[in-house]
C-alpha cells in the first residue's frame, strides 16, 4: 500500500533553513517514518526547520506526538522548529486543542515562518 | 438544226448577206441580158449590180472583222439598191421579189424589233418608188408589195424561234445530263456491246486516273479490270447483254485497277440499255474501300468487345477471389482466417470440399481447416504439392469414385507454410482457370499465415505484459463499489494500449484513471507501464487533477522520439463531498449514471497527451449523489469500424439503462451486449465506481492495523456528510473517531485481537459513533498518548469508554448544527 502522507524537503537561504512540506494524511501509519525523514533531513549546520502543513488534510494525535518529538530533538540541537497551519483548517484546530504553540510557534503561512527563523 | 447561238453568229450573217447581194446583182444583170422593155435604164441597172457585187465582195473578205452594225448597214444599203433598181427598171418588173428577200433575211437573222425596222424601211422605200412611177396603181398592189414580205417574214421568224427553242432545250438537257454525270460522286461508264468505252464521267476520271479522252474508245477489260478478273468480266457482260429483259440490272462487288496499278474494291451497278436495237451497257462504279474498312473495323470492334467481355469476366472472377480472401483475412485469428478461407474457396470453385494443410516446424502437414470435412486422399496429394512447390491438378475418375483434386502450395518468403486442396466429384474436373484462381488466393494466404503466426506470438507476449500492468486487485474502498474489466482485442498484435487504475488519495477521495496509448503491441504496453507509475506518483502528491495530467503530458512530450500519444481520463471521486472532478485529455467522456439515467460528462476535453508541449488541461466538477455510478471506458467499447462513434455512445447509453446497478453486473452486461461475438477489434477497458447509498446507520469492520485508519475515515466522512454534518464538523468528528480507532489498533497489538468495528447512527441532530475492539482498555498514560483522549473529549460532546471482558467500546456523541465545534 502506498503512503498516505508524503514529505518534500526543501532548502531555503542556502541550507540554513529546511522546509518539510507535508501532504496527505498524517496518522499512526506514517507518523513515525515522517518524523524520522524530517529529522534526518536537517543538518546540524541548519539554523532551523519549518514543517509546512498547509496542504496536509488530516492530523491525529500520533502526528501531533511526532511534532512534539521533533520539537524536542531540534531544540536539543539548538535549532528552531516552526510549523505552518493556516487558520480554520482541521490541522490548525488540532494543534490548537493540544496547545502545540507551547512547544513551537505556529504560523499561518510559510514565508513568515521562514522569515522568523532567519 | 443549228443551235441558236450559231444562228446569230456574225460570220454566218456576213456570208449570207454576201450571197444575197451577189444573187441580187446576178438577177439584175440577167434582166439586162434578156430582151426587155425600153423604159429600163440599162446603164443604171448595171451600175447598181456592180455596186452590189462590190459590197458582197467587201463583206465576204472582211471575215472576222465584221460587226453586227456592219450587217445592218449593208442590209440598209441593199434596200436602197433594190429601191433604185426598181425605179430604173420601171413599174412592170418583178424586182419586188428582191425586197422580199431583204425582208426575209432581216427576219431570219435579227430579233423581231430589228427585223420590223428593216421591214418598215423596205416598205417606205417601195412606197416611194411606187408613188413616183405609178401614182394610180391599185391599192391591192400596195398591200401585196408591203404586206407579203411582212407576213412571210413574221411566219419564218416564228418558225425559227420554235426551232431554236427546241434546239436550246435539247442542248440544255444534254448539258444537264452531262453535268449530272460529271458531278456524280460515282464513276459512270457506258460500253457498247463489244465492251468498248463510250462515255466516261469526271468521277470515273478521278477514280481510275484515266481522262475521258484517254478512256473512250478503249475496252473496259483492258483499262480497269485486273488481269485475273478479265474473263469473268467478259462472261458477265455477255450474260447481261444476252438477258431477255431489256432493262436488266446487276449489282456486284469486284476489284478494280487504277492507272497507277493500285487496286481497290468497287461496287458496280450495271444495266443493259437497249436503244432502238442498239445495245449498251452502262454502269456506276463506287469505291467501297471506306465501307470495307468500316465493315472490317466493325468486325474488329465486335471481336474486341467479345475479348474484353471475356477478360472482364475473368477479372471479376479474380477480384471476387481476392475479395473473398481479403474478407477471410479480416478475421482476427489464424483459425478464423483458415476456416473462412476453406468455406469461400469451396464456394468459388464449386468444389465438394476444401482443406488447408499447415506445415509445422518439421515440415509435416496437418489439417488446419476443412470445409465441410477432410478430403479422402488429400494428405498424399498435399504432400506431393508441397514437395513440388507448385500448383497441381489430379483428374478425377468416376469408375474408382476418386475425386478430381486441385492443390496449391501456400508460400511465404520461399517457405511452404501449407497447402490448399480442393476436391470435386466427377464429371466435374478442375481446369486451368481453377488453378489460376487458387494460385491467386494462395499468394495472399501464405503471407497471412506467416504474419498470423508472428502476430499470435507477439500478441501473447503483449497481452501478458499488459495484464501485468493492470491492477490485479482493486482496492476496497469504504462506501464505494468498484469493478473493472479488461478485454484484449481479438486481433493479432493489436493488444496493449488501454489501461486503467484506481488510486486512493488523501481525504477519502479516490482517483480513477482510464487511458489509451496510441502505440500497440509491446511498445504500447511498455508506455502504459511508464505512464501508470508516473501517474500514481503525481496523483499522491495531492489534489489538482489538471496539474497531474499536465505533468504526465510533460513526461510523454519529453519522450517524443518514440512519438507516443495517449488519451486519458483522470477522475477524482470525492464521496464525502459528493463530488466528482475530472480532467479529460482527448478521451471519450465518462458516463455518470444517476437514478438509472445515463449522462455523459462532456466538457473540458483537451488534446491527448504528448501532442502539444504546454497544453491547458482544465478540471471540471459535477455532483455525485450517493447511489450513482460512474463509468469509464476506452473507445474499443463504443467504436466499431465503419460506424460513427456517436452511434456507439448512444448504444452504450441504451445498454446502461437496462443493466443491473452493481458495478460487476454492469461491466458484464456491457461486455456481453456491446462486444461482438468474434471479439472486439480493439482493446476494451471498463472501470465502474458506485457511490453506495449512505444508510442512516452504518457498521463496518476493519483489520486492526494502522492501514485501516484511512479507509475508516473515508467511510466516516461520507456518512457524516450524508448525515448532514458541516465541513468542519466532519473533520473534527473524524479526528475524534480516528483517535478511538488508533486506540483500538493499539489494544489489538497487545491482546492479539485482529479486528475492530465502527458503527454509527443518527438520532435527530445528534450523531453517535461507537468504536468497539476485542482487546482490553488501557488507561491512557499522561504525555503523548494522553492527547488522544484529550482530543476526543474536546472534539465531541460526550465520550464514554466501556471496557468489558470481550473488549472495549468507546462511544462518542455530538450534536450537529453550525460549523463551530462544541468547545
Amino acid at each position: 500500500m502506498h503512503d498516505l502522507v508524503q514529505v518534500q524537503i526543501e532548502q531555503r537561504d542556502g541550507d540554513d533553513v529546511i522546509v518539510a512540506r507535508l501532504t496527505g494524511e498524517l496518522d499512526i501509519s506514517g507518523a513515525k517514518s515522517t518524523g524520522q525523514r524530517i529529522a534526518e533531513a536537517v543538518p546540524s549546520s541548519a539554523r532551523g526547520v519549518v514543517v509546512d502543513m498547509s496542504e496536509l488534510e488530516f492530523i491525529d494525535s500520533s502526528g501531533v506526538s511526532m511534532l512534539f518529538e521533533l520539537a524536542r530533538r531540534v531544540g536539543s540541537r539548538r535549532q528552531e522548529l516552526r510549523v505552518v497551519a493556516p487558520d480554520g483548517k482541521p490541522v490548525a484546530r488540532v494543534l490548537e486543542i493540544v496547545e502545540f504553540d507551547r512547544a513551537a510557534p505556529v504560523h499561518a503561512d510559510l514565508d513568515s515562518a521562514v522569515a522568523e527563523i532567519s | 438544226v443549228r443551235a441558236l447561238p450559231e444562228l446569230f453568229d456574225v460570220r454566218i450573217k456576213a456570208r449570207s448577206i454576201a450571197y444575197l447581194f451577189a444573187t441580187g446583182a446576178m438577177l439584175g444583170l440577167l434582166t439586162l441580158a434578156v430582151p426587155h422593155m425600153s423604159e429600163v435604164n440599162d446603164l443604171a441597172l448595171a451600175l447598181l449590180a456592180t455596186a452590189a457585187i462590190v459590197i458582197a465582195a467587201i463583206v465576204w473578205l472582211s471575215g472576222d472583222r465584221i460587226r453586227e452594225w456592219h450587217i445592218h448597214a449593208v442590209l440598209v444599203c441593199g434596200t436602197v439598191i433594190v429601191s433604185l433598181a426598181n425605179y430604173y427598171a420601171g413599174a412592170s418588173t418583178l424586182y419586188p421579189v428582191l425586197y422580199m428577200w431583204a425582208a426575209l433575211y432581216a427576219f431570219y437573222f435579227f430579233r423581231p424589233p430589228e427585223a420590223l425596222a428593216h421591214m418598215a424601211f423596205v416598205a417606205i422605200s417601195y412606197a416611194v418608188v411606187l408613188a413616183i412611177q405609178d401614182p394610180e396603181s391599185a391599192i391591192v398592189r400596195w398591200l401585196l408589195a408591203v404586206g407579203t414580205p411582212l407576213v412571210a417574214g413574221l411566219l419564218i421568224s416564228r418558225l425559227l424561234r420554235r426551232l431554236s427553242d427546241r434546239a436550246q432545250q435539247l442542248e440544255q438537257s444534254e448539258a444537264r445530263t452531262r453535268m449530272v454525270l460529271d458531278t456524280a460522286p460515282d464513276a459512270f461508264i457506258t460500253l457498247d456491246s463489244d465492251g468498248v468505252i463510250m462515255s466516261w464521267n469526271a468521277a470515273a476520271q478521278r477514280l481510275f486516273g484515266w481522262s475521258a479522252a484517254e478512256a473512250i474508245g478503249k475496252t473496259m477489260r483492258a483499262l480497269i479490270v485486273p488481269p485475273e478478273f478479265r474473263e469473268r468480266h467478259d462472261e458477265r457482260r455477255r450474260a447481261l447483254i444476252a438477258s431477255e429483259s431489256p432493262l436488266a440490272t446487276e449489282r456486284f462487288e469486284v476489284e478494280f485497277q487504277r492507272r497507277d496499278g493500285g487496286r481497290f474494291p468497287g461496287e458496280a451497278t450495271v444495266s443493259k440499255v437497249d436503244i432502238q436495237g442498239e445495245v449498251f451497257v452502262s454502269g456506276f462504279i463506287t469505291d467501297v474501300t471506306e465501307r470495307a474498312r468500316r465493315q472490317a473495323e466493325r468486325e474488329a470492334l465486335l471481336r474486341e468487345q467479345a475479348a474484353r467481355a471475356e477478360a472482364e469476366r475473368v477479372a471479376e472472377l479474380v477480384a471476387g477471389m481476392q475479395a473473398l480472401v481479403d474478407a477471410a483475412l479480416a478475421h482476427r485469428t489464424l483459425e478464423g482466417i483458415l476456416n473462412e478461407l476453406v468455406t469461400q474457396v469451396r464456394g468459388v470453385l464449386d468444389a465438394d470440399a476444401a482443406t488447408i494443410y499447415l506445415a509445422d516446424e518439421s515440415e509435416r502437414l496437418t489439417v488446419g481447416a476443412s470445409a465441410p470435412g477432410d478430403i479422402p486422399g488429400g494428405d498424399e496429394f498435399a504432400s506431393t504439392v508441397a514437395g513440388a512447390r507448385e500448383a497441381m491438378l489430379a483428374p478425377g475418375d468416376s469408375d474408382s469414385a476418386r475425386g478430381a483434386l486441385v492443390g496449391v502450395p501456400l508460400l511465404a518468403e520461399g517457405e511452404v507454410m501449407g497447402v490448399l486442396v480442393a476436391c470435386a466429384t466427377p464429371p466435374r474436373q478442375f481446369g486451368g482457370e481453377d488453378l489460376t484462381l487458387l494460385r491467386l488466393a494462395a499468394e495472399r494466404v501464405g503471407l497471412a499465415i506467416a504474419h498470423a503466426r508472428v502476430y499470435e506470438r507477439e500478441h501473447r507476449i503483449a497481452e501478458t505484459l499488459q495484464r501485468s500492468l493492470l491492477p490485479d486487485r482493486l482496492p476496497s474502498l469504504p462506501g464505494l463499489d468498484v469493478a473493472a474489466r479488461y478485454l484484449p482485442a481479438a486481433s493479432e498484435a493489436e493488444v496493449g494500449g488501454d489501461w486503467y487504475d484506481v488510486i486512493p488519495i488523501a481525504g477519502g477521495a479516490v482517483g480513477l484513471v482510464m487511458g489509451d496509448v496510441a502505440g500497440k503491441g509491446l511498445a504500447g504496453a511498455s508506455m502504459v507501464g511508464r505512464l501508470r507509475s508516473a501517474l500514481r506518483a503525481y496523483a499522491l502528491e495531492g489534489p489538482g487533477g489538471a496539474r497531474v495530467v499536465e505533468q504526465l503530458n510533460r513526461l510523454l512530450w519529453t519522450e517524443r522520439e518514440e512519438s507516443q500519444m495517449a488519451t486519458m481520463l483522470y477522475v477524482v471521486v470525492d464521496p464525502a463531498a459528493g463530488a466528482v472532478h475530472w480532467v479529460n485529455a482527448g478521451h471519450p467522456p465518462p458516463l455518470m449514471i444517476a437514478h438509472g439515467e445515463p449522462l455523459f460528462l462532456e466538457g473540458a476535453s483537451s488534446v491527448p497527451l504528448g501532442v502539444l508541449p504546454f497544453p491547458t488541461y482544465e478540471e471540471v466538477s459535477a455532483r455525485m449523489e450517493p447511489g450513482s455510478t460512474l463509468l469509464l471506458y476506452t473507445d474499443g467499447l463504443v467504436e466499431r469500424p465503419g460506424e460513427n462513434i456517436d452511434h456507439g455512445m448512444a448504444q452504450l447509453a441504451a445498454r446502461v439503462r437496462e443493466a443491473p446497478e452493481d458495478p460487476d453486473g454492469l461491466c458484464d452486461h456491457l461486455l456481453a451486449t456491446l462486444v461482438p461475438a468474434g471479439g472486439a477489434t480493439d482493446d476494451v477497458a471498463l472501470l465502474t465506481l458506485r457511490n453506495l447509498p449512505v444508510p442512516d446507520r452504518f457498521s463496518a469492520e476493519f483489520p486492526a492495523e494502522p492501514e485501516s485508519l484511512a479507509p475508516m475515515r473515508s467511510m466516516l466522512r461520507r456518512w457524516l456528510s450524508h448525515a448532514g454534518a458541516g465541513e468542519l464538523e466532519i473533520a473534527e468528528i473524524t479526528t475524534a473517531c480516528g483517535e478511538a480507532a488508533t486506540n483500538a489498533i493499539e489494544h489489538a497489538g497487545v491482546s492479539g485481537g485482529s479486528r475492530f468495528e465502527v458503527s454509527g447512527s443518527r438520532n435527530g441532530s445528534e450523531v453517535q459513533i461507537a468504536v468497539r475492539d476485542h482487546g482490553s482498555w488501557r488507561e491512557q498514560r499522561a504525555g503523548d498518548h494522553g492527547r488522544g483522549l484529550d482530543l476526543m473529549r474536546t472534539l465531541m460532546d460526550t465520550v464514554a469508554v466501556e471496557p468489558s471482558p470481550e473488549g472495549t467500546t468507546v462511544s462518542l456523541r455530538r450534536r450537529l448544527g453550525g460549523n463551530g465545534g462544541p468547545g
